[in-house]
């Protein structure tokens, strides 16, 4: 899985594209573990086919850390079959969900 | 966020007492939970339940013993407990024989989580099996098709009663889609079993002696091991390697009995070591030293607690040719030789396959252990709290509303 990471606005954003699953959740770890102020983190998905439930809880981790410090952590992009996993899981109720990235970056705070 | 947990719970020893000891450890270690109030099952003989030492960085626990396996009087009491403490979520740990192994006291448990959202609390079921994926005459609720037909309609409508809850997590993504396509439930969430504990990577090494074949669990309804025993027997015929075999556990609370009648049926075959009762430190060292786990059952009830452990212990199984257990093992990654249910001589074959190769149990093992730690249960706790912290900000927030029907 490749993770890119830009910076709009103040909103961290992290683009992921391949497979999201227990063999490559290390990457996103690492990358919150190296951005300890990341308050605001919009996740596109654009470019993931596949999440398994190793991937769906680092998700949930990066959102607990980041409503931990007052921000939040966004998904953006969802393709048909990552948005079935978050159905199954209603995780979908806990994430905010924008269908594309320019949406979430005009309802996100600066 | 206090949670009140009602559920069976070590040292109590009925069914998903250990799922319920390993999620309420981890459950305490989260930040944004302040109290947990197991509402458990009275323990037998007059026997009490260890006080709880109270430490300051982890959530505070009480262990309030307010039912009885069996009794017609359970979904009152507890309704009662819940009153009292006032949690601001309650969560059930059910499976469908949970509160009584006959039908009627049985059933009327399973309105209890209906009961207590009616008392307007949260209510909430974690439900380990459903009705439409047991096979009811091998579970223990059968023998006669005309009872089992009156049991599996019993078992609808009571499903739809469970679902009158805030909210239904189960623990393979199958039981969703029944539940949702067949009772139109939008409430149900697939939770993973996530596995117990962060165990650390296994050695593969075996103690000296004989290699062991071991089975844990509660047995006799679905979980029979007289099969188990002549594959056994068949083993240490064609073997010349020492074998021994380790059952490990107790008998469900519907079939008290069972494991001595089968001590008494296979006295003749040697090598068998029945363990009783593995208390949780024994754990580690019982499928430490097992070669190979099998899992002798012929039905199944749900997603299985002792293969997530097998596999957190990096071991090679030995399963049943049963569609839940296949999906498992596809859905989440484990491996394993399979063999056709009750018979003896193909479950000898399977398990034959590990004793011959230890490159094979091995390699097995490690796809198992990989299976068995890619999602930790305290992990799987937090989606909990996500959707209780979502269930309380929506009883918060939402007015109160009445419906034409309800006028």
């Amino acid at each position: 899985m490749e993770l890119t990471y830009r910076n709009t606005n103040g909103t961290h954003i992290l683009e992921l594209e391949g497979r999201f699953d227990a063999y490559e959740v290390p990457k996103l770890v690492e990358w919150f573990d190296a951005n300890p102020e990341a308050k605001f983190v919009l996740v596109n998905l654009s470019g993931v086919g596949f999440i398994d439930s190793s991937g769906l809880a680092t998700l949930v981790k990066g959102l607990k850390r980041c409503r931990n410090k007052g921000g939040d952590l966004y998904l953006s992009n969802l393709q048909q079959a990552v948005l079935i996993i978050f159905e199954l899981t209603r995780l979908d109720k806990a994430f905010t969900i924008f269908d594309e990235e320019t949406a979430a970056l005009e309802a996100l705070p600066n | 966020m206090r949670i009140a947990l009602v559920s069976t719970y070590p040292p109590g020893k009925g069914s998903l007492n250990e799922y319920a000891f390993h999620f309420v450890n981890h459950l305490r270690q989260k930040p944004e939970v302040s109290e947990i109030i197991i509402l458990a099952d009275e323990l037998p003989d007059g026997a009490t339940y260890p006080t709880q030492e109270d430490t300051s960085d982890v959530a505070q626990l009480t262990i309030h013993p307010c039912w009885r396996f069996g009794a017609w009087n359970n979904v009152l009491r507890i309704r009662q407990a819940v009153r009292h403490v006032k949690p601001d979520v309650v969560l059930f740990n059910l499976q469908f024989a949970t509160f009584a192994d006959r039908r009627i006291p049985g059933a009327l448990g399973l309105l209890t989580p209906w009961v207590v959202k009616s008392s307007d609390m949260i209510s909430t079921v974690l439900l380990h099996n459903i009705m439409e994926t047991v096979d009811l005459s091998k579970a223990g609720f059968g023998g006669n098709p005309l009872i089992e037909q009156i049991t599996r309609l019993a078992g609808n409508i009571f499903t739809r009663v469970l679902l009158q809850a805030d909210l239904i997590a189960v623990t393979i993504p199958k039981y969703v889609d029944i539940l949702t396509n067949k009772y139109k439930a939008e409430h149900v969430v697939l939770a993973p079993h996530g596995a117990f504990e962060d165990i650390p990577e296994p050695d593969f090494v075996l103690p000296d002696g004989p290699l062991q074949i071991m089975t844990f669990g509660k047995f006799g309804t679905y979980k029979r091991v007289e099969a188990l025993i002549e594959a056994f027997e068949l083993l240490q015929n064609q073997s010349t390697q020492p074998l021994e075999l380790v059952i490990a556990g107790t008998d469900s609370p519907n079939t008290p009995g069972y494991l001595e009648g089968v001590r008494q049926q296979y006295a003749h075959v040697p090598n068998i070591r029945y363990t009783g009762y593995v208390e949780e430190e024994d754990v580690p060292r019982i499928f430490g030293d097992a070669a190979v786990v099998v899992f002798p059952y012929n039905s199944t009830t749900g997603s299985s607690g002792v293969l997530h452990q097998a596999g957190s212990y990096g071991k090679a199984v030995v399963l049943p040719n049963l569609g839940d257990f296949a999906e498992l093992i596809t859905d989440e990654g484990y491996t394993g030789e399979f063999f056709q249910p009750d018979d003896a001589d193909s479950m000898a074959q399977a398990i034959q396959k590990f004793l011959d190769s230890p490159q094979h149990r091995q390699q097995v093992g490690s796809q198992n252990y990989i299976a068995a730690s890619g999602l930790p249960m305290s992990e799987v706790v937090d989606w909990y709290l996500l959707h209780f912290e979502r269930l309380l900000q929506n009883k918060t927030t939402s007015p109160i509303t009445l419906s034409q029907e309800s006028l």
